[in-house]
């Protein structure tokens, strides 16, 4: 799995490495290449955070590159992830994208199977092949990882163990957003559909923030001190304290920013994991992204948010009414992200490369120390890319 | 259940007409004006978390001063970096219910059709239904206008209330 593929003659990749052939966003043929070696290769994909799934039986519906699956908390209250297919002949299992059921059964042939995966029932099994045994019939799952209550799978048998797969770089700061201890409670998802490549989604840089989102400008917002944190297998970790103004004349209601805080909540926190999972603390909104492409074109992201199961009445409500506002597809800080991607993704239908500028000291070498508002940060993200395609650099 | 006067009814269809048509004519200021500036308050949510109990909408306006700063945000904070699009809201009247004091429920079905600059096709943007409440006094507000909506995942982003 680890063996570097020879797809040298698919595309060649300039010398260069803060050049980004724009052909990587448009080339449907890539698509099957990055299912096999990304999504479905040696990475950790977030599937679902446990307070998404409270109660035995909840169950949720999700997918990784194009295989459907789905998270059920059993009635041993552990949570386990399954390949969305039923044993005999395939037919899909759950249809919703969240529900609660005691028993899973397939309508076709009415094989009925426990939230734990076992087939438990499966009509007519004396005419069966003379070796038939339920017990070889249970649900396929998945290598599967949990961290502060949020579940990861893999497809790789060989992948580091996922705190090793994060770094500590990584998985600090995400054990802040995710509450310090994962006792979280789910407030809600925005989904939406973005009409953009996957990689043009996630290639959101450190440069633009403070340029592109003119409410920060409006609002009087400083960017506090702060880090960007890479890794050469592509995660990207920000993290800066916050100042928020007290005066805010651009708006009515300013109370909307308030910053209240708890004990493991001080600054902003954005990351982004590979291959396309962000993840952010913005003043009080914890937020993790879920993403699926939808083949080459295309992709719907679901902001799924969260309260913590120590805040009181006050400090929910104040949650509910930021992410509501200033997040997601409409938001106040975030709108303008979307009308990017849909943007770039039209754009580099020409000719030619994409360029890094910002934080780039030597093209010709990949740099892992990257300053918070530098867009090099990105660079490792797409070596690691690169490499993993099996695309061949040009001589320099 | 009380019978609804026409007068009422007429009052109700006016205001939502006044909405929609500032809505597809992008007139932030015309939308504002129907909402009561005491009480006033405006939700966009999907209906899987509406149904599942789950409170985070896409734009909760949740008192009046926010209703401005929506007003703001669409036409100087986002203006300049947003695709802009063409809408067209069709909608239809499925109930009024009398709340006493001159208020009451009305609830809408809508569909909200968008034709993008540059794109120029037409697609929908969002199916739902609007749960109001409606005061009327010498002129009609909205207490409440909440739009839930059937399209769990928007077509795009949103940058204008609907
Ligand atoms: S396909 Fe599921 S029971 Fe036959
Ligand atoms: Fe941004």
């Amino acid at each position: 799995m680890s063996k570097t593929p020879d797809n040298s003659a698919i595309l060649e990749w300039p010398a260069k490495y803060n050049e980004i052939p724009k052909e990587v966003f448009e080339r449907v043929d890539l698509w099957p290449i990055e299912l096999e070696k990304i999504f479905y290769g040696d990475e950790w994909h977030p599937i679902v955070h446990q307070s998404e799934i409270p109660n035995i039986g909840d169950y949720k519906a999700s997918e990784l590159g194009e295989m459907p699956l789905f998270a059920v908390r059993g009635e041993d209250n552990q949570i386990r992830i399954f390949q969305n297919t039923c044993t005999h002949r395939g037919t899909t299992l759950v249809t919703e994208s969240l529900g609660n059921k005691t028993e899973f059964e397939c309508p076709y042939h009415r094989w009925l199977f426990s939230p734990q995966g076992e087939l438990v029932g499966c009509p007519n099994s004396r005419e069966f092949t003379p070796g038939f045994d339920k017990k070889d019939f249970s649900l396929p799952t998945f290598r599967t990882e949990e961290f502060c209550g949020l579940y990861f799978i893999t497809m790789s048998e060989t992948v580091a163990p996922l705190k090793e797969y994060l770094g500590e770089d990584f998985y600090e700061p995400l054990s802040r957003i995710l509450g310090g201890d994962g006792r979280l409670k789910f407030a809600g998802y925005q989904k939406v559909h973005y009409d953009c490549n996957w990689k043009a989604y996630c290639d959101n840089d450190g440069y633009h923030a403070p340029l592109l989102h003119l409410a920060f400008k409006m609002l009087n917002w400083q960017g506090g001190q702060g880090v960007q944190n890479v890794s050469e297998n592509g995660h990207l970790s920000f993290e800066s304290e916050l100042k928020i103004p007290d005066d805010i004349t651009a708006l009515k209601d300013a109370s909307i920013l308030d910053f209240k805080g708890t004990e493991t909540s001080t600054g902003s926190i954005v990351q982004m994991q590979f291959p396309l999972t962000v993840y952010s603390k913005h003043m009080d909104m914890l937020n993790i992204r879920y993403a699926f492409p939808k083949g080459p074109k295309g992709i719907e992201v679901h902001y799924a948010y969260f309260t913590h199961e120590d805040d009181d009445d006050e400090m929910i409500e104040h949650r509910i009414r930021q992410a509501s506002n200033l997040l997601g597809p409409c938001g106040l800080i975030s709108m303008e992200d979307a009308s990017i991607f849909s943007r770039i993704d039209k754009g580099n239908k020409t000719p030619g490369m994409a360029i890094f500028q910002k934080g780039v000291k030597d093209e010709y070498k990949l740099e892992l120390k990257v300053g918070q508002n530098d867009e090099s940060g990105n660079l490792p993200r797409w070596e690691h890319y690169r490499k993993l395609m099996g695309f061949k650099r040009a001589e320099s | 259940m009380s019978e609804i006067e026409p007068n009422v009814i007429f009052s109700i269809e006016n205001l939502n007409r006044d909405y929609i048509c500032a809505l597809d004519k992008l007139d932030m200021n015309k939308w504002l004006a129907c909402f009561n500036k005491q009480e006033g308050t405006y939700k966009l949510i999907s209906n899987e978390n509406e149904s599942n109990g789950f409170p985070i909408a896409f734009m909760l306006d949740d008192k009046y001063e926010r209703l401005q700063d929506r007003v703001t945000q669409v036409t100087v904070i986002q203006e300049d970096s947003t695709e802009h699009y063409q809408t067209r809201h069709m909608t239809q009247l499925t109930s009024i219910v009398d709340l006493g004091n001159n208020r009451y429920q009305a609830n809408y079905n809508f569909s909200v059709f968008y034709t993008q600059n540059l794109i120029e096709q037409t697609a929908i943007l969002c199916v739902g239904r609007y749960e109001d409440i409606v005061l009327i006094e010498n002129t009609a507000s909205f207490i409440q206008r909440k739009a839930v909506i059937d399209t769990n995942v928007l077509p795009r982003y949103m940058a204008y209330p609907v």
